[in-house]
């Protein structure tokens, strides 16, 4: 179907590097990594660029397949038998360090402990802000099962705030 | 002992996962790799036409050329086959003419 809308290559990686970057950041933990996938997420895109058919159409495909890529990234750590997140932190640093506010950084590092499908829900809804039905759109998955990764998700993640973050528990 | 309310703990988590800048040298990547994989702007749709019909034009022309040549050629050969099969067939008469005058005379 014919389409109006003229990408432009450099304005969308002016857009979007910043959500393509944090995307693959927080689900490798690794800066460098996460670098590497952006750049082959944009190369992607530049070759799939006549096909994009609007701006919201080249922002849910840098979703998707940034989380896809990073998904690929972590499976291929996973095949090797390394441990991703003691390895990037050794080579890396930590996937949140250089940000200003403590409490912050340690959510972020808990976060990463999650098992990976609830971390990337988390992610999708808390960094892009989606509703469940665009995850499940960008993850490819069902509805019911993003919203059940969500509420574990989450669950998990305070119950482990809880444990490790007590001393910016309120009332403590 | 209870961690701060669901929608308060959501908020903080919302700002913990706030976009992070990219690092600059990955638009500076990007932009080179770019450059690397296509190192000429891509023709428009009505150069890339423009090219092929006259392309086509060119091979036509050719095709036509050679064609118009070989017919000449075929021509200019039937015509020397032609002048030859003249030439012979003057020369034959002559021959037969000699010939001719050449048996008459003894009886003569």
């Amino acid at each position: 179907m014919a389409h109006d809308w003229q990408p432009d290559f450099e304005q969308l990686v002016d857009e979007h590097q910043s959500m393509v970057f944090s995307l693959a950041a927080r689900m490798t933990g690794d800066r460098g990594l996460a670098e590497e996938i952006a750049q082959d997420v944009f190369m992607e895109l530049d070759r799939h660029l006549g096909r994009i058919e609007s701006a919201a159409h080249a922002c849910f495909w840098l979703r998707r397949v940034a989380m896809s890529r990073s998904a690929d990234a972590l499976r291929r750590r996973r095949v090797r038998g390394v441990d991703l997140w003691v390895e990037m932190e050794e080579h890396h640093g930590s996937p949140a360090e250089g940000r200003s506010s403590p409490l912050g950084s340690r959510l972020e590092q808990l976060l990463a402990t999650l098992p990976e499908p609830q971390r990337a829900a988390l992610v999708l809804r808390y960094q892009e802000d989606l509703t469940p039905e665009e995850i499940a759109a960008t993850l490819a998955s069902p509805v019911a099962t993003v919203k059940s990764h969500l509420q574990r998700g989450l669950k998990l993640l305070r119950a482990k705030a809880a444990n490790h973050l007590k001393e910016y528990v309120r009332g403590i | 002992m209870e961690f701060e309310p669901m929608e308060e703990f959501e908020q903080q988590l919302r700002e913990a996962l706030e976009r992070r800048p990219a690092p600059p040298s990955l638009k500076r990547k990007l932009m080179a790799s770019r450059r690397a994989e296509r190192p000429a702007t891509p023709m428009p749709a009505w150069q890339r036409l423009a090219a092929s019909v006259a392309l086509a034009a060119v091979l036509g022309g050719a095709v036509t050329w050679r064609h118009v040549e070989e017919r000449r050629k075929g021509e200019a050969a039937r015509e020397q086959v032609l002048t030859a099969l003249r030439i012979t067939g003057h020369a034959l008469d002559q021959i037969n003419t000699q010939l001719a005058a050449h048996s008459r005379a003894p009886q003569e």
